[in-house]
């Protein structure tokens, strides 16, 4: 199991009462030295004066001058090896460090920290203190950018669970007390099972909950890019480890929920450069067409595989496909991962060609002219629309469907 | 053999007397020697009674071997139900998904038929006891015969080797569809032209490899199996190769020739590759 060993223990030190009010913990991932000294400066320029208590598994630190951060070094006994992303041990070495310092709540922190705004950190923390149970950050990214997240799992959140956090897998996260005990709770059964590396779903656990949910600006951002996956591994490793969440969490889900209100709208910042060369997207999807029908068929309904028959003799320039058959392959696909109809390793290869045909239509309608986001807002309706449609057969998966 | 026999029961008839008398082609009755219809009689007495002895001694076996089959399938029934319920209990799909999210290599979910890795377990213990039935039953079988009877020379090897062939034959054909799909996909998002001939090639070289193996088994064939299967697999290689290198040079080279202008893209798409693409999909 993921522990960590926190040295030194606060509550020895003097000033411990004043470490103890202060309540609000920030946890930093493994950073180079520069991106470290960056990040704490940041946070010394966002909390001016407030003796905050910082934790970093780097070891001992020079603060800035007039820095009034209290940096404790630990050393997680099982580190997570994903620093691209929050993990399951992130999730368990915050939660000990705030039981054993006596945080109130706790900023988790991701990679590439120090590309972090100090408004963004600012607005992270007060909403975080403003006891909201959990904070997501709001990212702006390019319109080619977070395309699986804008494909699949902000829709299927949204649509599922009723809540609109664009990013449900914010590498930036405020968290309540039991809002991060609730988190270590689910990553301690990945952490024993050896698996730090985990992926957890923040927003799904805390709908589930029924823990207050807020989403805070954080403006742009460098993401840490995923080292040593391809898409197929990265693709492969996210959506299931989303369909695998959907498949546990059904029983919540499949009742019907009200959405709530969006109260941060992301910027999207504007392409620079010409038009996005989705040619390659097209063959390989072309050639799947051809070669994985067969597989295909085994997950899909007969009016998917029309649509995508369709798309396979569509002219490039005029290659769109409709949200609701994206909508019903993602649901589809969801439904044979729970079924497994297929082998599931085999079923999440099958999905990248579709994934790229996807980001191809979606490249080619925001060179268009259509903003990136009016597109995205519309995907995630047309997963809504077509919820009852998952739900139906998820509960008889063998009703006849045309 | 039968029509022979059919022929000298038709041809002796008894006269009055009781005597045995045949018929010449000519329709004059000629009586035969009482001893040579003695020693008919007593040869298909003997006959009769080696037939009958050989199934008493024959049944007992096939008897102790359907008992054995349908006790241990009964038993194993029992365990694979006590395990579902002490899996459930335990939660043990739930434990063995945990796993599932972010490991690529394939754990034992991957491998569940269609239900559970719980179901999965079960049904292995359920043919597992029936295996071990078939195993006790044939052992049974074979003591019920002297190591010098013909059956037990010729027909039980087979018996217990057409086991093992089964299963080898069974394991061959999952695991021959399993990588053809594997390459498939593998190789369709690697956008290689011949992904369908590629996976079909490595089908049917594990399917010839298991036909071998099956054969081999069963002692079928002997050396000539081996050679078959050697100019078979060499072939199928050869065909491959020549395939790839010579009759599809202009689709490889094609191929290759785009992987190599996008690289960064195509070959391993990861985002940082395709900076240069400004795409990035996480």
């Amino acid at each position: 199991m993921a522990t960590t060993n926190t040295t030194p223990d606060l509550s020895s030190h003097p000033g411990a009462q004043t470490e103890r009010d202060a309540g609000l913990l920030v946890s930093l991932p493994s950073l180079p030295p520069d991106s470290l000294q960056a990040t704490l400066a940041h946070l010394t320029e966002a909390f001016p004066g407030r003796p905050l208590l910082v934790t970093t598994p780097d070891g001992a630190q020079t603060l800035p001058s007039g820095s009034s951060l209290r940096v404790v070094p630990y050393t997680p006994v099982n580190a997570s090896a994903s620093p691209w992303v929050l993990a399951a041990a992130d999730f368990v070495n915050a939660y000990e460090l705030a039981q054993k310092n006596q945080a109130q709540s706790v900023l988790l922190l991701g990679g590439e920290t120090q590309s972090l705004s100090v408004d963004a950190l600012r607005s992270l923390a007060m909403s975080v203190e403003a006891k909201t149970d959990l904070t997501v950050a709001c990212y702006d990214l390019g319109p080619r950018e977070g395309l699986v997240n804008s494909a699949i799992l902000y829709p299927v959140t949204r649509a599922l669970y009723g809540v609109r956090p664009r990013f449900p897998l914010a590498v930036d996260l405020g968290l309540s007390l039991r809002m991060a005990e609730k988190l270590a709770t689910v990553a301690g059964r990945y952490t024993a099972g050896n698996q730090p590396d985990a992926l957890l779903w923040p927003v799904a656990e805390a709908a589930l909950a029924g823990f207050s949910i807020q989403e805070v600006e954080a403006g742009a951002r460098v993401l840490p890019p995923p080292a040593g996956l391809d898409l197929n591994g990265l693709l492969g490793m996210i959506a299931g480890s989303l369909f695998a969440d959907v498949d546990a969490k059904a029983a919540f889900w499949q009742r019907a929920r009200n959405l709530q209100p969006r109260l941060v709208q992301m910027q999207t910042i504007p392409p620079n450069d010409a038009p996005a060369d989705v040619k390659p997207m097209l063959d390989t999807f072309r050639l799947a067409y051809t070669n994985l029908h067969e597989l295909w068929s085994l997950v899909l309904p007969p009016a998917s595989l029309l649509g995508l028959k369709r798309l396979s003799q569509a002219p490039p320039n005029a290659f769109r496909m409709p949200d609701a058959l994206w909508a019903r392959i993602v649901y589809d696909f969801i439904l044979a991962y729970r079924l497994r109809t297929l082998n599931r390793g085999h079923l999440l290869g099958a999905l990248t060609p579709l994934y790229l045909a996807w980001v191809a239509s979606h490249l080619q309608l925001v060179d268009t002219g259509v903003a990136p986001e009016k597109h995205i807002e519309t995907l995630a309706t047309a997963f809504e629309a077509d919820k009852p449609y998952l739900v139906s057969r998820w509960r008889w998966p063998d009703r006849f469907n045309p | 053999m039968w029509h022979s026999m059919n022929h000298l029961m038709t041809a002796l008839q008894v006269d009055s007397t009781g005597q045995p008398v045949q018929y010449s082609n000519y329709g004059q009755p000629v009586v035969v020697d009482q001893s040579w219809w003695q020693q008919i009689t007593s040869a298909l007495t003997q006959s009769t009674q080696r037939v009958l002895e050989n199934l008493a001694h024959f049944l007992p076996g096939v008897v102790a071997l359907i008992i054995a089959l349908a006790l241990f399938t009964g038993i194993g029934a029992l365990a694979a139900f006590i395990l579902r319920k002490v899996l459930t209990a335990i939660k043990f799909d739930d434990r063995v998904g945990n796993g599932k999210s972010s490991s690529v290599i394939p754990n034992l979910q991957d491998w569940a038929p269609s239900h559970s890795p719980t179901a999965l377990v079960a049904r292995t213990a359920f043919w597992g006891f029936v295996l071990l039935g078939c195993v006790i039953g044939i052992s049974a079988f074979d003591s019920a015969y002297t190591g010098s009877s013909q059956v037990a020379l010729f027909l039980l090897p087979y018996l217990t080797h057409s086991v093992g062939a089964l299963l080898l034959f069974f394991a061959g054909n999952l695991i021959a569809r399993f990588l053809a799909r594997s390459v498939l996909i593998g190789a369709v998002n690697a956008q290689l032209q011949y992904a369908r001939f590629l996976s079909l090639g490595v089908k049917w070289l594990v399917l010839v490899l298991t036909a071998a193996m099956v054969l081999d088994h069963l002692q079928i064939g002997g050396l000539v199996v081996e050679l078959a299967f050697g100019i078979l697999f060499g072939g199928i290689v050869l065909t491959l190769s020549l395939a790839v290198g010579l009759g599809s040079r202009e689709i490889v080279s094609r191929s290759l020739e785009r992987n190599v202008e996008r690289a960064p893209e195509a070959v391993a798409p990861t985002p940082a590759a395709e900076a240069g693409e400004s795409l990035r999909h996480f």
